[in-house]
């Protein structure tokens, strides 16, 4: 049935071509086999299953019929209450009346908006899943036809089954997991998308609230620059910077780190290489949340290490050469934006570096020495070898993980919540009437904004947004490495 | 048990049962302004109830044993019934963020900060005091803790404890009594003896003695999530400048509360405003010398001036969604009764809002629940909108650093009163 | 060690003109040791803090003294582990994290050699936008859509379970198959062709001669789906609200311990907690080290 080749579009533009192309053909094949379909197809369209019955596949038609029912089942009882509210998620408002006497209340159940719109969100995605397996319950039929035409074998049910262990064994395998992909990314994301088009905040918030539709009154609200009331704009704008700026120094401090650490250690002079890194490992193990929270506490205004700066004097040197300001008694390692996102970035090394040493080692080691030894007796220095043959070939093989890091870093959300939480305090004061701070990423913003503000629709703004940007950069970075037949070279 | 005190109060409220049964439509006025209904309507609901009465209770974290063992006394009270009473751990100052997020799926009795009353309402999460059954809530309560409790007039929860506001502890071998009367002295005193004052001063919680006890005026509007406030108004610079200058001595410090307990304990801060809260950690380094007082007054522009307060309750709710509402509030009633609060005063240290409870001479002997009588005076129950706080943590920071940004305080001022009454977005 | 020792000795007869070089090499392998040492002692200084303050009579945060001052006991371990209390119910939550995570764990592992075997090994048609789309969604972080996720279990009655939190950490899990899918890519195609001649079926291909084949990023994947739950607490804090706190993970019940209220009396012991769990990961982690290497740089260093 399915062809197995493949062809590997070789830019963005392509894949797009690809795509609609795709489209346009599966739609060609869905109309051919509706005008050209006999009797058996036709009837498919309502009587899902018939185009199996008409060929003797009795189980798998009846699978089919089954799941039909069940789908018109759904809709009348599922469905249908939830999709009648859709349009306006709800009108009615929870009402109890207390009665002391029985102590008891009686309670008139209102709408909730927000299980209403969850609800419509699983029917729709049900709708195009069952909409799909109609068109391929059709196609199907008419290719059995076909097949019955020209005289072709039929799999037996037997047969059919056997096959989701052979040629169609992705099928199989694949069936579960995107299951509770659906489930766990897809329909939240979905969800998500919805509640930007929303007025879900803390006014409007469901058991007791209702919220509907507003269109794109949030998104206005996060691109209106003028500061007014609203100072959201101001702030998105802010913290994209600076969530851009780290996710950049992030990634290459680490790496460019993780490389220098693994040529130290891999170093010809260096005396017991493997107790050195299994001291650096050692680092890794313990919980990421672990040792942030103790190092916020290590750098706190009236931490350890403030005490010690203060008493051999390292906290007056940084007076009096003003990088701290000089009302201060001690030096504002996660207070004040400057030395934050500079020690964020420090910790940050700290906690990423044994990491990127690790991968770096491994990669190192398989470089072909021949290269090497070959450089070498052109005459190249050390420096030369490190720049022209090292980093090279260390930025083709770390590539693809490369760029995931740099998504990964725009949703760090662990390194600046545990670092910076309760404990950092904007002093611009229009950031903090978005509720935002200078060192927030777009996650962690969100984050507060959700946690501790319940502003669910400007959240999810801010949600489809990075979505878009790390969206972006993957695939620019992923249609460069994978597509261009990259896996295929090494099989 | 302790119900046998209300009896007397039980025979009035079946009588006010029978006029009311009488005119149904007057049920809920008179419910709702506090009637007492009495053991009538607990006998109809032991009656009505079959079945485990299964309910979730949060407490704090501090009071996990003292609330297990009144459970306990409450199932006890109840042998006719079966409950089965889950006890969960949730700090008070933080229950709304958790309350919020799924109310439903919250405790069906919770505690908390009253400063949070004011969004559990508007989400629903309370179920309103509309009647008590075993003791007279609002009668029994002092009037401070009543208010705090209540919305618009309508009692919302069940006063728990009334020391959730601040005042300052001192070191007595530092401070003489006459000191702590005054910022002033009390800076030269510390300065005197190389120790410093804490105060969190990067807190709008905090930040608010100053502004509010010169008569700056912060309120919540009526739609109840908006601000009203006046820290801007004329006399607004002149508390910014001092706040800066008083800072700005290096004597009084701003540090947050945990700093301040680390601070106390190893000797760098002789005094700092704090809650009873950190009435431990100031007793155990100071030991005799451990003394509290009400807020000291502070030089505005040349005139003394009486620092306020947010005065501050912990509650007891009932989750309007709870399914056992009956037994939910005769359990909140029964964890904030006088012995209760009694006994969390013994075991605790926490403060009574009961009033017959307040009046034992062992709690007019804590110098911190006396600190904070003296410091009610000046006090505000605390009706903020959230966005006072972030503007307020955010403006606090800077004057205590000393406007680094040397900004025109009025404009600071401004922006900050701009961002706190900002409407929620 | 030895190999690079022999290595330098005959690269450098080779060139015999270095006797005076010996003294500057000396000077600059002194430098060099030093440095590493400096970095070590940068990167180990942290854990240290960790593992003193762990031993710590003093229950907070001590900000003057980097070894505890008032003395050392071992009190913070007998809590942690013999004296649960209703803040510190450690061995619980062990045993929550532990069930949770080897559940979450076979969950997990086994939909990534499933999505990492099609992928890799099969052809069909959408295999390339199914591959893609997976990547784009696996960049989505879960923080973002945490409340639609809280309510979608809660629709299915999984919040408060530790069932849901298995389904929360493993779900989703098939979209991590990148690094998987690397390894088996290197896997050559003719010992694939030469069983499908043999008359095998896919499924066989798959279960006795891909599977035996992975069994390094079997090993790595293993370990970093069970490793998952131990570190997460935000998810975990909102799946598991019940406030119960016997109830909690590790990650939740640590975290809590430096509440604003509690870690003046607990951080000393939120420290022993955090060395407990630390001391098994450390042990997976550098049993797994040599896994993890060969996961991530995958197919590019046998190319």
């Amino acid at each position: 049935m399915a062809s197995n080749k493949e062809v590997h579009a070789s830019s963005i533009g392509e894949a797009f071509e690809m795509f609609f192309k795709n489209i346009k053909n599966y739609f060609a094949d869905f109309g051919k086999a509706l005008s050209k379909g006999d009797i058996a197809v036709k009837l498919s369209t309502v009587l899902m299953g018939a185009g199996y019955f008409a060929r003797k596949k009795f189980i798998v038609g009846l699978l089919t019929m089954l799941m039909e029912a069940a789908f018109i089942f759904m809709c009348i009882f599922y469905a249908a209450p939830n999709l009648a509210k859709f349009g306006t998620l709800g009108d009615t408002v929870r009402s109890t009346q207390f009665d002391p006497l029985t102590m008891q209340n009686t309670v008139i159940e209102g709408d909730n908006s927000f299980l209403i719109l969850l609800n419509s969100v699983i029917v729709l995605f049900l709708f195009v899943v069952f909409i799909l397996l109609w068109i391929h319950n059709i196609k199907r039929a008419y290719e059995l036809q076909q097949d019955y035409e020209k005289g072709v074998h039929i799999n037996t049910f037997v047969e059919d089954v056997k096959s989701l262990f052979n040629g169609r064994f992705n099928v199989t395998l694949l069936a579960l997991p995107t299951v509770g992909i659906v489930l766990m990314n897809i329909i939240p994301i979905l969800i998500l998308i919805a509640v930007a088009f929303t007025n879900y905040d803390q006014q409007h918030m469901p058991p007791s609230a209702l919220f509907t539709w507003v269109g794109l009154a949030n998104f206005k609200n996060i691109i209106n620059l003028s500061s007014g009331s609203s100072a959201f704009g101001y702030a998105f704008f802010k913290v994209l910077g600076w969530t851009l700026v780290w996710a950049f120094f992030s990634t290459f401090t680490c790496f460019l780190g993780g490389i220098v650490m693994a040529k130290l250690i891999t170093y010809r002079k260096v005396k017991f290489p493997k107790f050195w890194r299994t001291l650096f490992v050692v680092t890794i193990a313990v919980p990421q949340f672990v040792t942030l929270l103790l190092v916020r506490y290590f750098f706190g205004d009236t931490g350890i290490v403030n005490s010690f700066c203060a008493s051999i004097g390292i906290t007056d040197f940084l007076k009096s050469i003003g990088l701290v300001a000089s009302h201060l008694s001690y030096i504002p390692f996660l207070t004040h934006p400057g030395w934050a996102k500079f020690m964020i970035i420090m910790i940050n090394i700290w906690v990423g570096v044994p990491y990127q040493m690790l991968i770096a080692t491994g990669v190192l080691l398989n470089i072909p020495e021949s290269q090497i030894e070959s450089a070498k007796l052109d005459g190249a220095n050390t420096w030369q070898i490190f720049w022209h043959i090292t980093m090279p070939y260390v930025l083709f093989v770390e590539g693809p993980t490369l760029i995931t890091d740099f998504v990964r870093n725009i949703n760090n959300f662990n390194v600046i919540y545990l670092l910076t939480q309760d404990t950092f305090v904007t002093t611009n004061q229009t950031l903090a009437n978005a509720n935002a701070k200078e060192v927030d990423l777009l996650v962690t913003w969100l984050f507060r904004l959700t946690n501790d503000y319940y502003n669910y629709k400007m959240a999810s703004v801010i949600g489809i947004i990075v979505f878009v940007i790390c969206a972006v950069f993957s695939l620019i970075a992923f249609s460069r490495f994978l597509a261009n037949g990259r896996e295929e070279s090494y099989q | 048990m302790k119900m046998r005190k209300f009896v007397a109060l039980a025979a009035v409220a079946s009588m006010l049962i029978g006029s009311l049964a009488g005119c149904s439509g007057a049920t809920d006025e008179s419910a709702a302004n506090g009637g007492a209904v009495g053991d009538d309507a607990i006998q109809n609901l032991i009656a009505a109830t079959d079945g485990t009465v299964s309910l979730t209770v949060w407490a704090s974290e501090e009071d996990q044993a003292y609330t297990q063992g009144l459970i306990n006394d409450f199932i006890a009270a109840y042998p006719d019934v079966t409950f089965d009473i889950q006890l969960g751990s949730e700090s008070e100052s933080t229950c709304k963020d958790t309350v919020l997020t799924d109310i439903e799926a919250a405790a069906d009795v919770f505690a908390f900060a009253d400063d949070q009353i004011q969004a559990l309402v508007d989400a629903g999460a309370l179920q309103p005091v509309s009647a008590y059954y075993t003791y007279d809530v609002v009668a029994e309560n002092s009037a401070g803790a009543v208010e705090a409790a209540s919305v618009d007039g309508q009692l919302y929860a069940y006063p728990m404890t009334a020391d959730n506001g601040y005042f300052m502890f001192y070191d007595s071998s530092i401070y003489t009594e006459e000191d702590v009367q005054s910022l002033d002295s009390m800076i030269a005193a510390a300065e005197a003896s190389g120790t410093k004052i804490g105060m969190d001063l990067s807190s709008g919680w905090y930040l608010y003695s100053f502004f509010a006890g010169a008569g700056l005026t912060l309120t919540l509007n009526e739609d109840g999530t908006t601000n009203t406030c006046t820290f801007n108004a004329e006399g607004g610079t002149d508390v910014a400048q001092a706040i800066i200058d008083y800072f700005g001595t290096g004597v009084l410090v701003n540090m947050t509360d945990d700093e301040q307990a680390t601070a106390i304990a190893n000797g760098e801060i002789s005094a700092c405003v704090n809650g009873t809260w950190r009435a431990e950690t100031a007793q155990e380094a100071w030991g005799d010398n451990y003394a509290a007082a009400k807020l000291p007054t502070y030089n505005l522009a040349g005139t003394q001036t009486q620092m306020s307060s947010f005065s501050g309750c912990k509650l007891v709710g009932v989750n309007a969604y709870s399914d056992q509402i009956g037994w939910a509030m005769l359990l909140a009633e029964y964890l904030t009764n006088e012995q209760a609060q009694i006994g969390r005063f013994n075991e605790r240290g926490l403060g009574p809002s009961n009033i017959a409870a307040a009046a034992s001479p062992e709690v007019q002997a804590n110098p911190a629940i006396a600190a904070l009588a003296a410091q009610a005076d000046y006090a505000t129950p605390q009706r903020v909108g959230g966005n006072y706080w972030a503007p307020a943590q955010t403006l606090g920071e800077i004057l205590a650093s000393g406007n680094p940004d040397n900004v025109d305080l009025q404009t600071l001022l401004d922006t900050a009163v701009e961002g706190i009454e900002a409407p929620v977005v | 060690m030895e190999n690079a020792i022999k290595r330098n000795d005959n690269f450098y007869l080779k060139e015999e003109k270095l006797r005076s070089k010996k003294k500057t090499e000396l000077v600059s392998t002194v430098v060099i040791n030093v440095l590493i040492a400096i970095f070590a002692l940068i990167w180990i200084i942290p854990i240290v803090w960790l593992l003193v303050t762990a031993f710590s009579k003093y229950t907070g945060i001590d900000t003057m003294h980097f070894f505890p001052a008032q003395g050392w006991t071992l009190n913070n371990f007998k809590v942690v582990l013999f004296e649960p209390d209703s803040v510190c119910q450690y061995v619980a939550w062990f045993k929550n994290t532990f069930v949770i995570a080897i559940f979450s764990c076979l969950i997990s592992t086994t939909f990534v050699l499933m999505v990492s075997y099609a992928f890799s090994c099969m052809r069909f048609k959408g295999r390339q936008t199914m591959m893609k789309f997976s990547i784009i969604l696996n960049m989505f972080p879960g923080v973002l859509s945490m409340i639609a996720v809280y309510f979608v279990m809660k629709q299915l009655g999984l919040t408060n379970s530790h069932v849901g939190m298995v389904i929360v950490y493993s779900a989703g899990s098939g979209l991590g198959y990148l690094i998987c899918k690397g390894f088996m890519d290197t896997i050559p195609t003719t010992i694939r062709e030469a069983a499908r001649l043999d008359g095998a079926s896919e499924a066989q291909i798959f279960f006795k001669i891909i599977l035996p084949l992975s069994k390094p990023i079997i090993v790595y994947t293993v370990i970093s789906a069970f490793l998952a739950p131990w570190a997460d607490f935000v998810f975990a804090k909102l799946m598991l609200n019940s406030g119960i706190s016997s109830d909690w993970t590790v990650a939740i019940g640590l975290y809590n311990m430096l509440g604003k209220d509690l870690k003046s009396h607990y951080f000393s012991i939120f420290c022993a907690g955090g060395l407990l769990i630390s001391i098994p990961i450390s042990v997976l982690f550098l049993l797994m080290q040599k896994y993890y290497v060969e996961g991530v740089t995958g197919g590019a260093s046998k190319g």
